[in-house]
């Protein structure tokens, strides 16, 4: 079998004794107390930021004629891991540019893992994960997050894919790939 | 018998044959846009290129679709050759087709989306803008059109012209301005017109009964048969959140072909319908309380037990499956020792195609295990002679005659997947399922016998026919399987024109097998 034999240390009376190790610590945790930085934060009273990228609450965005830019076509539903999206489709009236959209749209915060896959699968750039990390409810159905509430969260983004833009309107360009 | 080779493969064909249709003989598949096995050849979408080894030949890539098999004749369908060829024909195709997959229905059994990922390339060299059509055109109430997704394969137009048999649709414009309209400014009007739906290879042509319902890789697919008449389509059920969310007409040579009605595909609403029976129910003080479903049959047994047997009377429902027929009938005949049996008669309009005047899906089955239809039974109730009725899976809420002579009857129980209005008058009812939740054969007007399965479970507490009528024969000590398969064999010993059929037949190949046993026997 194989095995190492590890002798132990001979310790001297100071190590023997401990208090002089423990002094030792304290005196470093009180010349911390004292003289350095705070790293810790009063949360909730002090709120913290949250780098670039970091992967929050999936809400749903609107475009800059307030229009909600899902079409409902549950890319993100598929593609989500533990099925927390659920979305019920329906059909925009006549006149309207986009003729499908959702009618229900709910996430469950319960469920969602962060994974942000559902931003990566969304052709229409209509779902990001936002910085929100503060949700919370008193029940379960509370934290099933409806339609309005993801809008409202999203807010709105400007940039990115405009689907509906007619090729006529100024800086449209259709250089996408094909499928 | 010309003899050609494709892909390294000998095969003999009859003269006549295309090479697309020996490449299908053989298990090759060529892709297709404008052909179909059960329309006339165009020739027009030109994706189904394949390469005819002779190099004699400066251009050697010719489409499959009306290229006649010759002998001799070498052809290669996934050379380099053809797959350029293809993906030429795939640049031209989507040159003004728009980006709608993530709303387009026909996404996820699109054929254009399957041919561009295998074939076509992943830019687009087209700058210019795209040519503009109709969209969200309604054809008519149930079939909606979209000219930017048509790939102009006129499919919709062969089949309305070549199997209806009226030129409802056709080409109007000229060159990339061509678009597919109602002719004549009238509607789509043929009994059939949905079937252009899933004959279309793209959106272009969808179902307003479906649209939007789902994606339809959310469905789950339920190989089964059509119960509106006596034809028996082959179709699937597509099923989502416990809910029918279509009906899809599924290929059967012997039965419906490629084909279904529109009266059929849509007649599926009652199954997620609102007045579904989910709990057995009795009548105490004029009032239906709901019980237990093993109580019911019990006390549904007992009442049918305590009257005469002459004035018994069993209407078992045509809209039922062979095997709970053959229960059905068993129970009334053994046990209760019925003084009648027979089924409601449906008649309605028929024609020459597919639709059967014959409403009932398996009257032939009845007729078969020995229940023809009903006669008389108002005007019985009303002498007299009838004073007790169990009622298999029906209903007669519009027949006011009966509704009528309900009045006079002793008891009633009712077995049906909803709460009708005769129903409410019965003594007990008994919740069953509808032909969606359910597994057994049905026998169409021909003979041919086709399989139904379940595709939901039964809502709430209610059972599978076969488990309630099972479970009356228990309360008499008769021991019957309460499995389809089960009764199958016990009614393919009893009925004659079932013996040749063998089980597998029917109930193990996901494609329907039929068979003409019965035909033979009858
Ligand atoms: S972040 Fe992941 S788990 Fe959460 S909704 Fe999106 S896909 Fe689903
Ligand atoms: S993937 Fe995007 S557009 Fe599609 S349903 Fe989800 S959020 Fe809407
Ligand atoms: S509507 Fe569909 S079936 Fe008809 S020509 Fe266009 S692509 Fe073909
Ligand atoms: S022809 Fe009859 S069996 Fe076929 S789809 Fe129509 S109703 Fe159903």
């Amino acid at each position: 079998m194989a095995y190492k034999l590890v002798e132990r240390p001979d310790l001297t009376l100071a190590e023997r004794l401990y208090l002089p190790a423990v002094m030792k610590g304290l005196s470093l945790t009180l010349k911390y107390f004292f003289k350095r930085k705070k790293f810790t934060r009063e949360y909730p009273e002090e709120p913290t930021t949250v780098p670039e990228g970091y992967r929050g609450l999936p809400a749903l965005v609107t475009d800059d004629e307030g229009r909600t830019k899902c079409v409902a076509c549950s890319m993100c539903e598929w593609v989500c891991p533990p099925e927390a999206i659920r979305i019920i489709p329906g059909s925009l009236e006549e006149g309207n540019p986009v003729e499908k959209g959702p009618k229900e749209f709910t996430l469950d915060t319960l469920r969602c893992i962060f994974c942000g896959l559902c931003e990566e699968a969304c052709p229409e750039e209509a779902i990001f994960l936002t910085d929100q990390y503060e949700f919370c409810g008193e029940s379960r159905e509370e934290m099933i997050f409806t339609m309005d509430k993801l809008l409202e969260i999203g807010g709105t983004r400007i940039k990115g894919v405009k689907k509906w833009k007619k090729e006529s309107d100024a800086g449209f360009h259709n250089k996408g790939p094909i499928r | 018998m010309p003899t050609l080779t494709i892909d390294g493969r000998e095969i003999t064909v009859d003269p006549g044959t295309t090479v697309i249709q020996a490449a299908e003989e053989l298990g090759i598949y060529i892709p297709r846009y404008c052909w179909h096995p059960g329309l006339k050849i165009a020739g027009n979408c030109r994706i189904c290129q394949v390469e005819v080894v002779n190099p004699k030949l400066k251009f050697p890539c010719t489409i499959a679709c009306n290229l006649m098999c010759g002998d001799g004749m070498v052809i290669e369908t996934d050379s380099d050759e053809a797959k350029k060829a293809r993906a030429d024909v795939m640049e031209f195709l989507l040159i003004n087709h728009p980006l709608d997959c993530p709303i387009c229905d026909q996404a996820g059994e699109c054929t254009l989306q399957e041919f561009s990922y295998e074939y076509g390339h992943d830019k687009s060299r087209f700058t210019e803008e795209k040519v503009h059509k109709s969209k969200r055109v309604q054809f008519s109430d149930q079939v909606s059109f979209d000219g930017e997704r048509c790939i102009l394969c006129t499919r919709c137009v062969r089949f309305c012209r070549d199997v209806v048999g009226n030129e409802e649709l056709c080409l109007v414009e000229r060159g990339d301005h061509e678009e597919i309209a109602v002719a004549n400014g009238g509607g789509l009007t043929n009994p059939y017109s949905m079937n252009v739906i899933d004959l279309c290879p793209v959106g272009a042509l969808t179902s307003s009964d479906f649209r939007f319902k789902s994606r339809v890789w959310f469905l789950e697919e339920t190989p089964s048969a059509c119960t509106s008449c006596a034809r028996n389509c082959a179709v699937d059920i597509g099923t989502r959140w416990d809910k029918v969310m279509r009906l899809k007409p599924r290929e059967n040579e012997h039965v419906n072909k490629w084909w279904m009605c529109d009266e059929g595909r849509l007649n599926y609403h009652y199954v997620n319908a609102a007045d579904r029976l989910g709990y057995a129910y009795v009548q105490q003080g004029g009032k239906l309380v709901r019980t237990s479903v093993d109580d019911a049959v019990a006390m549904a047994h007992e009442l049918i037990g305590k009257l005469p047997a002459e004035k018994l009377y069993g209407l078992i429902s045509a809209r039922l499956t062979n095997e709970e027929i053959f229960l059905a009938k068993r129970y009334l005949d053994q046990v209760a020792g019925a003084a009648g049996v027979g089924f409601l008669p449906r008649i309605g309009e028929g024609d020459d195609f597919l639709i059967s005047a014959d409403r009932n899906p398996n009257a032939r089955g009845a007729g078969l295990i020995g229940v023809s239809a009903a006669k008389g039974l108002a005007a019985d109730i009303k002498a007299g002679k009838v004073k007790g009725l169990v009622i298999f899976g029906d209903s007669f809420d519009h027949d006011e005659e009966l509704m009528g002579a309900l009045a006079d009857l002793d008891f009633l129980v009712v077995m049906d997947y909803r709460l009708s209005e005769t129903a409410k008058q019965a003594d007990v009812i008994l919740p069953g399922v509808t032909f969606a939740e359910k597994e057994g054969s049905i026998t169409n007007i021909d003979g041919w016998v086709s399989k139904l399965n379940p595709a939901l479970p039964p809502p709430a507490e209610a059972r599978r026919n076969l488990d309630l009528l099972a479970g009356l024969l228990g309360r008499a000590g008769q021991d019957v399987p309460d499995t389809a398969e089960g009764v199958f064999r016990l009614l393919a010993e009893t009925v004659s024109a079932f013996t040749d059929i063998s089980y597998g037949e029917i109930f193990a190949a996901s494609r329907q097998v039929a068979t003409d046993a019965v035909v033979k026997a009858d």
